[in-house]
């Protein structure tokens, strides 16, 4: 948007500035640490409000501009280069040099429908340039985005290629609004599959400013500008990378003997019987011919795997035309020794703006998009299970016959067949993508200042699916003879899964400026926007009665379903800004926007949303200006909006009627299914958005000409009308459930800021860079039914609480022997504490009373209950989080160092990892450490103590596995995330065949992490996952080596 | 804000027409007229009502009904498993407070048939298919609230649709006492009875109007002669919520005999081959019943279809209750294991009426749980049944008895085997070699190949049975959810002949020889050829083996309030086949009597007789006793 509004600025100032008193200026721009000359740096006054004409530099790095007499300084600006400000000062000649921007201090940041200059920035935007996110290396916008910028959340929720796991979250409030050249797009997950290389800027619109943008903006907005050409000839800029990733840990699996020994005190403790004799055991121990152990993890998985990403892109132009071509390639392995899941992306990009007449610009943007992930015939968490639970003891293949995969225990999840998909059949997920906005700005001739701006862009998504899931056979050796056990029998099926979606968008806008005097800034941006949404998906699937081929008419006629959806939706609004600003010292914005929705009945689905903000530019104050040489800015900041937002709403409440395909199937004549309607609900026709109310107070510092700055913020988002259901106070003999209402409310509030130096000692130029966010939410208002005592309200009551609270028993050590537990409390229940046994968790009495139940339990823990969706998870996020960059450059070396972290949250995993012989499956090493019987056979031997408790199934323990500490573990981190060294070699050895930079570099990602003992083994960042039992795919550490060439 | 509107439409001129944007309708709504003034439309409307009837079929767990949703997985925790029925492979539990919860749920089916019933009158339809709608909707609200009473004794009756005005107070409708709930169940079933036609199928009829009432009025006339064995105090009690006076005993008895008696004249229904050559016939007969109920049509009065596979449609019997041995790849099968419990309260057919327990000594001592010892002496059998040899068809056709066959494959379920010098190895896995010879405890080298004892995956019988009522013989194993197809009898003419029997025999008025009669036919269509007499213990037996795992034996302890007396700190039994090679080189084996190992006894709490109320807080109810 930048660069559209420097050109807009051009076109449309030419006629106006004829009769001023005019000087020319010519000069050179080179590069300050090769040399080189820069060509298309733009060279404008610095006078963001005059119609003053710019330039740019040639390919040889020169320039010439004609200025009124009254300008009195140049500015010059570069992608990827720090501006520079250079005062005439009755010069005609103006050589200057740029460097490597590492964010860009100053300059235009881009904001909602139109750009601020930094300093007259009255929100809380962060912005950050290519070259800031591209010194991380990740298939993942996200992933090379973390750490970096303050208040934006992102963790790495599990590593499987082309799932794009990342939660990503501005200041705790929630999944933000993604922007895409101006234009709402879809959200997280069609921004991180953006080629990085395409993408000029993002700024992250943190408080009021991202209410403009209306629906879904609440929780913040991300705007991403694509790049565009500049003029001159064509350049042209390749980047490539390769690397290989290893996990950052995986918990190791107990191996035969460890596990033979956990298995047989089970059996002790739970029947009284041993499972098997000792002389087996030994033999196990011992690893004696046909007793060694088998490491499943080894068996399916490799040590490594390799992904790479190519780009290339071109760029330029003339006068009236200019262009931007990108494309990428990416391609990401898996850690599977099938290599039957991967991932592979192709990016394509074409931004034209060219003059179509005189003062009309035309701006073409197309961006698309191809991605293919393919797995095999089980999914990734069923392999990994395969590999945590199947028994040590056992083979992958029957009497170790290649030909016959064997039969294993418990749950016949043999890893290696599962991930072969010539076994088990595949599953393919394609998405193309289209991007395509089309822009036309016409600046208003005889009215200094006004543009006229219409834009249309469609967006279509189409999504392809097909799963294979063949039958298989697998087998055990039973008496010299293999016998089959057919795997899928009936459920053996094909089916291939069709959607696509549609988005048109309209957009009208009028933009004007003018000065007033000479004090007076104004500028207003008026727009009306109108969005409309439709998608279609279907899906087909037969089973096969025998398995042919992966075609879906090879499948039997007999079972074949089919289903599909469609829906609709739309919206419209306006909306508008006035900017007045008194001398760049007074700012003051305020903004509205007024807009309609289709899920609220006619009569209330329009809302009206201000926004107001302003600044004080302290260092602009004449009393300042004997700090100058110190202070170079400083500024504050407020700002204060209200959003209306309708996320998580049913459309069509306040239409009553009987729902078809959701009441209950019944068979009233053999063979032949009637598909019951459901009985109408209440309907709620006073549904209405939900309104989040921001506030934010910052202060900006920029110390010796910027060369140290800091900036602050708090801020609160107060959410009302929050939907809930009134469920609980309406008498459960009623028979239907109350609509939802706009009932609760919620804040989230916190901080954040960042600390940036930059400085250069000699030809020595680095830069470090802090930052860090602290947000939690409270509930204010929960909707439910009258507490029973003052109990329960203590226990059950969430209102004016945090939201992420876990109530948990107070561990309180390991009993030491029989007579501890038969003197303790009870706190099993009914059965009293009968099954707990010398090594077992104790907890504490907290109230008392001689028995130890949920009575006893205390909100100790951050952290959410409860399974996960992966998608939000917003009570288990951390509370902190934080980075710190370091970054230098010195002569052609360049390099940087990212640190990352995150604190304040907990994990619990479930089943395999928290549970002893969980699925009387394997179990982790680390149970091993448990105590145990001196001679397992001799019920009267002495324990001897260990970490863990006595090795027993679910049913024969006691309290063992209630909430505690035990379970329950700090998450928090702190990773060394990303590391990059550089190297550009002298321009001069080969700037002769027509190369003018070749950069090598090599780049590591989660390379060292200090976290706790336990958690580490995990990942601390990643999620527990599906049933919390922890088996998503693990977390990379990542290798890279690239180079990067511009011609 | 109706300004800005004009400034919307100036922007959007060129982009056309800005008005029908957000007039968007939805693709899944449908009005009442649209759907109720057809009879297939109601049928819509039916399927979701019939859907929710409280049946306790095979989808029936301790969670609640239709469980058979995508990811069904419970642990195949049977309701017989909260009786002396069964016990499960790996859980001890018993009846907990928030087991067979059927509140909220109740009263949506009744708040979606009210809404129905609301609308009848305003249809239009025929005289005649306006009073099939009456009578079937009043079936629906009978079966409702038999569930609700048998559940939570009396409770609010909604006998019209609540409207919400805003005010959710006003919504709140007291308990009315458990007579008058009992009362409006049976004025129901009248009203079912009165309007609804003679034609058999799956939606109500005069004939299952008529079974309902019979098992309605049994359930209440029992409350009423029983409940002072089970004495509970509290408000709900002096307010009459729960529970019935003794006087009303006999009437109810009589509303059951008179409803039972309106199917059996009717002769309309009859017993599934009624008279079987042999036991071994009787016993395949029986069986032939739950596999298949549309084969035996004479004998089913109300059908609950599992035809189609799949999410809410299909049900886990298979999967959860096939033996180990023939799993097919479904990780966790053989979960159902009847106890020996319930295997000695079948007859033989030496010792007609009474229960005959296994024995398995010389003395004779069928109360031992000791455990094996070399000291006592056991009966010596050829193979692992044999000890069952003269037990009544029905427990062939229940339980796969250890070495029998299922699915042409021998089930083998073994706990160990003497060595030949007296030690015995038992639930531990071993092997030993005699002579040529090698012996495994669990009477296999595989684990594939044997479904009992082996705590391995815990997949095999830990009670030394398996269990076959139900199961499909002829279909493999599908290894998914809700593959079962097998359908359910809600209500079959057996139950209506023991209905009748108890009511006679326990109101002591009524026709005894008819009733003698009904008992006496069941006994003959299982094999039986000796008459019994007509008394208490002799009808409940019957029941107690008739209907196994058919979920009635729970509500026969509820409702004669012997929960709380057969479950005193009670452990189940389980029958321990070992293997003697004491008796080598012949082939012998012995059977240990013992608890089900691993398990805790078990307890009924007389509060368990009622469940809980929950949201009183915000439903203002009066609570259940001792909750």
């Amino acid at each position: 948007m930048k660069l559209i509004h420097c050109v807009i600025f051009l076109l449309c100032s030419f006629p106006l500035l004829v009769s001023a008193q005019q000087r020319t200026i010519t000069g050179r721009v080179i590069d300050d640490v090769s040399g080189s000359p820069l060509a298309g740096v733009t060279v404008s006054v610095d006078d963001s409000t005059s119609n003053i004409p710019g330039t740019t530099t040639d390919n040889e790095g020169n320039f010439r501009i004609t200025l009124p007499s009254s300008a009195r300084q140049l500015v010059f600006t570069f992608i990827g280069k720090t501006p520079v400000t250079e005062l005439i000062n009755a010069r005609s000649v103006i050589n200057t040099s740029m460097t490597t921007a590492d964010s860009e201090l100053t300059g235009v940041i881009v904001v909602g429908y139109g750009s601020r200059r930094k300093e007259t920035l009255t929100g809380s935007v962060t912005n950050i340039s290519n070259r800031e996110i591209q010194n991380t290396t990740h298939v993942s916008l996200a992933q090379k985005l973390q750490g970096k910028v303050a208040g934006l959340q992102i963790r790495q929720l599990g590593g499987e290629p082309g799932t794009f796991d990342n939660m990503i979250n501005i200041r705790g409030f929630g999944s933000p609004l993604y922007v895409i050249d101006g234009i709402v797009r879809d959200g997280s997950s069609e921004f991180q599959r953006l080629n990085p290389d395409d993408i000029e800027s993002i700024s992250f619109l943190k408080d009021a400013s991202a209410a403009i943008y209306g629906f879904g903006s609440a929780n913040g907005v991300v705007i991403v500008t694509t790049k565009k050409g500049n003029k001159g000839r064509a350049t042209f800029n390749y980047n490539g990378v390769v690397g290989f990733q290893t996990p950052t840990d995986v918990p190791r699996m107990a191996n035969a003997a460890e596990w033979i020994q956990m298995r047989n005190d089970a059996a002790l403790y739970g029947t009284g019987a041993p499972f098997v004799t000792d002389d087996e055991i030994q033999k196990y121990i011992d690893g004696a011919p046909g007793y060694e152990s088998t490491d499943w993890y080894d068996v399916a998985m490799k040590k490594r795997s390799v992904q790479q990403q190519h780009s290339l892109s071109a760029s330029g132009g003339n006068e009236k035309t200019q262009y931007y071509f990108g494309f990428a390639y990416v391609d990401e392995g898996s850690l599977l020794r099938s290599n039957d899941l991967n991932y592979k992306r192709y990016n394509l990009r074409s931004n034209i703006t060219t003059e179509l007449a005189k003062n009309l610009k035309a701006e073409i943007f197309i961006g698309g998009r191809y991605d293919i992930r393919t797995t095999p015939g089980d999914n990734f968490f069923n392999i990994f299970k395969g590999t945590r639970v199947t028994l040590p003891t056992e083979k992958p293949y029957a009497n170790d016959n290649p030909l016959y995969p064997a039969v294993v225990t418990p749950s016949n999840q043999n890893p290696l067949i599962l991930s072969d998909r010539d076994l088990t059949g595949y599953s393919e997920t394609v998405n193309r993508n289209l991007q395509s906005t089309v822009a036309l700005t016409y600046a208003v001739p005889f009215v200094k200042g006004l543009f006229i701006k219409g834009v249309a862009a469609y967006d279509l998504n189409s999504y392809q699916g097909k799963d294979v899931g063949k039958p298989y056979k697998l087998y055990s050796y039973v008496n010299n003879e293999y016998i089959a056990s057919p795997q899928r029998v009936g459920t053996s099926s094909i089916s291939n899964n069709y959607g696509n979606s549609n988005r048109l968008t309209f957009q009208a806008q009028a933009d004007y400026s003018t000065k007033i005097g000479s004090s007076h800034n104004l500028a207003g941006t008026f727009v009306y926007e109108q969005r409309q949404d439709w998608n279609r998906d279907a899906g087909l699937r037969r089973l096969y009665e025998f398995y042919t081929i992966d075609q879906i008419n090879a499948g039997s006629e007999n079972n074949q379903t089919n289903s599909g959806t469609e829906g609709r939706s739309a919206s419209q609004s306006v909306l508008g800004r006035v900017n007045y600003d008194y001398k760049g010292k007074y700012l003051l914005e305020l903004a509205f926007r007024y807009m309609g929705t289709y899920s609220f009945p006619p009569e209330s689905r329009w809302g009206f949303f201000p926004i107001v903000s302003a600044g004080w530019r302290i260092s602009e104050e004449k009393f300042m200006q004997n700090l100058a040489p110190i202070v170079t800015n400083l500024k504050l900041r407020g700002s204060y909006g209200e959003v209306g937002a309708f996320d998580g709403t049913i459309p069509y409440q306040w239409i009553q009627g009987f729902t078809l395909g959701s009441g209950g199937r019944y068979e009233f004549d053999n063979g032949s299914l009637t598909n019951g309607a459901s009985a109408p609900g209440i309907v709620n026709p006073n549904l209405s958005w939900v309104i989040a109310k921001t506030s934010d107070i910052g202060i900006d510092i920029g110390l010796w000409q910027n060369k140290l700055t800091i900036e602050f913020d708090i801020y609160r988002r107060d959410r009302e009308g929050l939907l809930a259901y009134r469920n609980l106070s309406l008498p459960n003999t009623f028979g239907a459930s109350l609509p939802q209402e706009n009932l609760n409310s919620d804040r989230t509030q916190g901080f954040d800021f960042s600390i940036g130096h930059r400085s250069r000692i000699g030809k020595l130029q680095y830069g470090v860079s802090a930052n860090f966010n602290y947000a939690r939410t409270q509930n204010l208002y929960v909707e439910r039914g009258p507490f029973v005592n003052s109990y329960d309200r203590w226990r059950n009551g969430t209102a004016n609480r945090y939201n992420d609270v876990v109530w948990s028993y107070t561990y309180l050590g390991q009993f030491q022997n029989s007579d501890e537990i038969a003197n303790y409390p009870i706190q099993n229940g009914d059965q009293a504490n009968i099954r707990e046994l010398p090594g077992d968790f104790k907890y504490e009495d907290v109230n008392h009373d001689g028995v130890i139940d949920d009575r006893d339990m205390l909100p100790l823990f951050l952290g959410a209950n409860g399974t996960n969706d992966n998608q939000n998870p917003s009570g288990k996020n951390p509370k902190i989080n934080y980075g710190l960059s370091l970054n230098a450059s010195y002569k052609g070396f360049d390099a940087s160092i990212l640190f990352q972290g995150a604190a304040m949250y907990t994990v619990r995993f479930s089943e395999v990892y928290a549970e002893v012989l969980a699925f009387r499956g394997n179990t982790p090493a680390y149970f091993y450490d448990r105590w145990h019987k001196a001679d397992p056979l001799d019920p009267k031997s002495e324990w001897i103590p260990g970490k863990w408790p006595a090795s027993r199934f679910n049913g024969d323990v006691g309290s063992m596995y209630k909430e505690s500490s035990v379970w329950r573990k700090d998450a928090s981190y702190v990773r060394l995330k990303s590391a990059e060294l550089g190297y550009t070699f002298n321009p001069r050895w080969y700037s002769g065949i027509g190369i003018k930079k070749i950069r090598i570099y090599a780049t590591g990602f989660n390379l060292i992490t200090f976290a706790d003992p336990f958690v580490k083994a995990f990942d601390p960042e990643r999620l527990e996952g599906l049933f919390n039992a922890g088996f998503n795919y693990p977390l990379t550490k990542t290798f890279n080596f690239g180079v990067n060439l511009n011609f | 804000m109706k300004k800005y509107k004009w400034l919307i439409c100036f922007a959007a001129f060129f982009l056309g027409s800005c008005k029908r944007v957000l007039d968007l309708e939805p693709t899944d709504k449908l009005q009442a007229s649209a759907i109720f003034g057809d009879p297939q439309g109601v049928k819509i409307y039916m399927a979701n009502l019939y859907y929710q009837l409280p049946i306790e079929d095979f989808t029936y767990f301790r969670q609640g009904f239709n469980w058979n949703s995508g990811d069904p997985n419970n642990g195949g925790f049977a309701p017989a498993m909260a009786t002396d029925e069964a016990m499960h492979t790996e859980f001890g539990d018993f009846v907990g407070n928030d087991d067979f919860q059927w509140w909220t749920q109740g009263y949506k089916l009744i708040r979606d048939v009210n809404l129905l019933i609301d609308v009848i009158p305003t249809l239009e339809i025929s005289e005649p298919e306006k009073a099939t709608l009456v009578g079937e909707t009043s079936f629906i609200k009978a079966f409702s609230y038999f569930a609700l009473a048998k559940r939570y004794g009396g409770v609010p009756l909604m006998k019209t649709s609540q409207i919400y005005a805003g005010n959710a107070d006003d919504l709140k409708v007291p308990r009315s006492t458990e007579k008058e709930t009992w009362d409006y169940v049976f004025e129901l079933c009248d009203l079912a009875i009165a309007n609804l036609g003679t034609d058999k199928g799956r939606r109500a009829s005069k004939w299952t109007a008529y079974a309902l009432k019979s098992r309605a009025a049994l359930h209440a006339a029992s409350i009423a002669k029983f409940g002072n064995l089970a004495p509970l105090s509290g408000d709900a009690v002096s307010q009459k919520l729960v529970g019935l006076d003794a006087s009303v005993a006999n009437a109810y008895y009589k509303l059951s005999m008179d409803a039972a008696q309106a199917i059996m004249t009717s002769n309309q229904f009859s017993l599934f081959r009624p008279a079987p050559a042999n036991p071994t016939e009787a016993a395949e007969n029986y069986r032939m019943i739950f596999q298949d109920p549309n084969a035996a049509s004479s004998e089913a009065i109300f059908i609950k279809g599992f035809t189609l596979p799949g999410t809410n449609q299909g049900h886990n019997y298979d999967i959860w209750y096939q033996p180990a041995q023939l799993a097919n790849g479904w990780p966790h099968p053989g979960r159902m294991n009847p106890t020996l419990d319930l295997v000695d309260a079948y007859e033989s057919y030496l010792t007609p009426g009474t229960s005959a327990p296994v024995v398995t000594t010389a003395d004779g001592n069928v109360t031992d749980y000791n455990g094996f010892s070399a000291a006592k002496t056991y009966i010596r059998y050829d193979n692992t049944n044999d000890i069952f040899k003269d037990k009544d068809a029905r427990l062939w056709g229940t339980a796969i008895l250890p070495g029998t066959s299922w699915k042409n494959t021998p089930i083998i379920i073994q706990a160990g085997y003497v060595k030949p010098d007296g030690n015995a190895v038992i639930r531990t896995k071993d092997q030993i070699t005699v002579g040529s010879e090698t012996f495994y405890t669990y009477g296999a080298p595989s684990t594939t190949q044997y479904s009992g004892f082996d705590t391995y995956g815990g997949n095999n019988t830990r009670t030394g049975f398996s269990f076959r009522k139900f199961m499909n013989q002829n279909a493999p194993i599908i290894p998914g959810w809700n593959q079962g197809t097998t359908d359910f009898i809600e209500f079959r003419y057996a139950e209506i002949l023991l209905n009748y029997a108890e009511a006679v025999v326990e109101s002591g008025s009524g026709d005894v020889t008819a009733a003698g009669k009904a008992v006496n036919d069941i006994r003959k269509r299982a094999g039986h050829t000796v008459d019994i007499p007509l008394t208490s213990a002799n009808v409940q037996r019957e029941r107690r083996i008739e209907l196994a795992f058919e979920n009635k034996r729970f509500w026969d302890l509820i409702r004669r309030r012997e929960f709380h007396t057969q479950f005193n700190n009670r452990m189940m039994h389980s029958l321990l086949p070992l293997q003697d090679l004491r008796a080598l080189p012949a082939k012998k084996y012995i059977f240990v009597r013992v608890n089900v190992p691993n398990t805790n006894p078990k307890t009924f709490e007389t509060k368990t007789y009622y469940r809980y109320i929950p949201g009183i807080g915000s439903n203002g109810l009066v609570q259940n006793p001792q909750y």
